[in-house]
């Protein structure tokens, strides 16, 4: 009992001195919050709406027949995959009315839109067959961008009461989005990686569903921005073109943050520099650089606080971007 | 970190529902997985310690490599093993709290091990000698260590949970982190600072820190009192 009575005292005692140290400390944050403000608002959108800038995002279902190998290269045929559920999130995406509900998102909150629906995207019109007990979990592997900017919490809960489904999203880079499929880990992908996508349905991962032509769904698209401190040492916002801007950063060896990690913004960051730099996402590639090229090997909000902390230039898509801005603001 | 403070408190006051399913998942995978490592790992930590046989020195020096794998290999090496191409596709496991218990037991279990092992080492020979001379078998002997390492034992559980509920690498790759599934704090952790939400990230921060204060109290309670 005397040793409870002890472990409560001091309980209490660490109690009262951690509501004792954390005043001044409060009252300090206070004092500092303007400065941190200030801060959190200098990386600024410098160039976008670049047509070489657009960022399309491509739903693929996956094809159960497809040639799947496990890890050492042996082929696996009899691989799971959840085919009636792909198609019913995919004939979903491209109804009239789940257009309306993406071009909507974003303004109340952000009050701006995140995406955009592309002209000529296919549309569905037809039934879309309600969940059974076998194709009710469905398995989406998806890139950051569109799970982080809270696009898909704000429309999958639609589609998951009006048929039953349950959508399993995993998030990551499109590189590593892209694997998980390879691996028999999905049962469609969105991604937003125009190579990288050719190259998995080249592959034979894809599959084409009844009544559209082609694997690749392009349906909806936002911009990659490039962002920078607001001093602009660069003279980013002055280039002609977005080309303009990285020769400019490349020129003057500004800080620059690379994702460096295979996703989409990667592969869209790496076709925006010259060719004679000869960047690419071999880390041998960029070895002479290294003095202003900062390859961060991270998720794209880790990158743009890196971006802010060095003041350097980054390139993000623009929905993470005021995501960032809109919760760093209070830090 | 005054507003991710608030954060935390208002998240906690309001029951939110999302963090509410967080701290389940949080809680069965973590609390089983060392539960399970507890199991195995103290009569495996106890014959590692107190046992003579052949052998022994391999054993507890192997033990001690896979105390220090890092979990996001552990990790990595269940996702090819469950995964749709993965020799164990057909158990349909990958992305579920199962299989993250399984991916954590493996890896804490060696931790319980090893801990054991270097506390009963120092113990064992006197405690072997009482029982020669009381001629208790094998068995009784076994109790007899186990009876004597009651404080040691809560310790070994204590790391294990430690390690569990703070590990990020295994369950993220196992887990997928998918919300309403498998998401766990940590995992929850990350994909608010990938997001840019700091405050939101050290809001659950303190709530962890503050649900393991909250078990560390119980256990030291009960450590001390069954350990007298």
């Amino acid at each position: 009992m005397k040793k409870f009575m002890t472990l409560l005292l001091a309980l209490v005692m660490s109690v009262g001195m951690f509501t004792a140290c954390s005043k001044p400390a409060e009252e300090k944050v206070e004092e500092t919050t303007t400065v941190t403000e200030e801060a959190a608002v200098d990386l600024t959108i410098l160039k976008e709406a670049d047509d070489k800038m657009l960022n399309t995002y491509t739903v693929i279902a996956v094809d159960p027949e497809a040639p799947f190998t496990d890890a050492d290269g042996n082929a696996v045929s009899d691989v799971a995959v959840n085919t009636a559920g792909a198609d019913a999130l995919i004939q979903w995406l491209l109804l009239e009315d789940t257009a309306a509900l993406i071009a909507a998102y974003g303004e109340e909150e952000y009050g701006n839109t995140l995406f955009y629906n592309l002209e000529g995207a296919p549309v569905y019109a037809g039934e879309i067959a309600p969940a059974t007990e076998e194709t009710k979990t469905i398995r989406l592997s998806t890139t950051t961008s569109v799970k982080d900017s809270g696009l898909l919490g704000a429309i999958l809960p639609v589609f998951e009461e009006a048929y039953g489904y349950t959508v399993e999203v995993q998030s990551a880079g499109t590189g590593k989005a892209i694997a998980a499929a390879k691996y028999g880990n999905a049962d469609l992908i969105l991604v937003h990686s125009k190579s990288q996508e050719e190259a998995f349905v080249e592959e034979g991962f894809g599959r084409v569903l009844e009544g559209f032509d082609a694997e690749r769904l392009s349906f909806i698209y936002n911009y990659f921005v490039l962002c920078g401190p607001s001093s602009d040492p660069a003279g980013v916002k002055d280039a002609a073109t977005v080309l303009d801007a990285f020769a400019a950063i490349a020129e003057g060896k500004y800080i620059f943050i690379s994702r460096g990690d295979g996703s989409g913004t990667h592969t869209k960051e790496i076709s925006l520099w010259s060719a004679d730099l000869g960047i690419t996402a071999e880390p041998e590639s960029f070895a002479s650089y290294t003095e202003w090229y900062t390859s961060a090997n991270a998720g794209m909000g880790a990158c743009l606080v890196m971006a802010e902390e060095m003041e350097g230039y980054i390139l993000t898509d623009k929905a993470t971007f005021l995501t960032f801005v809109a919760n760093n603001g209070i830090m | 970190m005054q507003t991710a403070f608030m954060k935390a408190i208002s998240l906690i006051m309001t029951a939110d529902a999302s963090l509410i399913d967080i701290l389940i998942t949080t809680a069965k995978t973590s609390i089983t997985s060392s539960l399970i490592a507890l199991i195995i790992g103290v009569p495996l930590g106890i014959l590692l310690g107190a046992g003579a046989f052949k052998g022994r020195g391999i054993l507890v020096m192997l033990n001690r490599t896979l105390m220090g794998m890092p979990p996001v290999v552990c990790g990595l090496l269940f996702y090819m093993l469950f995964s749709g191409v993965g020799p164990f596709r057909h158990l349909r496991l990958l992305f579920t709290v199962e299989v993250m218990i399984l991916a954590q037991t493996v890896l804490i279990t060696p931790i319980v091990a090893g801990n054991m092992e270097s506390f009963v080492s120092g113990i064992s020979e006197l405690i072997k000698e009482t029982a020669k001379g009381l001629g208790l078998g094998r068995i009784k002997t076994f109790y007899l260590i186990m009876n004597e390492s009651v404080y040691q034992i809560f310790s070994a559980y204590l790391l294990a949970f430690a390690r569990a509920i703070a590990e990020v690498g295994a369950v993220s790759m196992v887990g997928g982190a998918i919300a309403w599934k498998t998401n766990v704090m940590t995992t929850a952790i990350m994909q608010y600072t990938n997001m840019g939400d700091f405050a939101l990230g050290i809001a659950l921060g303190i709530i962890l820190m503050a649900i393991s204060l909250l078990v560390n109290i119980v256990l030291y309670v009960l450590q001390r009192r069954l350990s007298r």
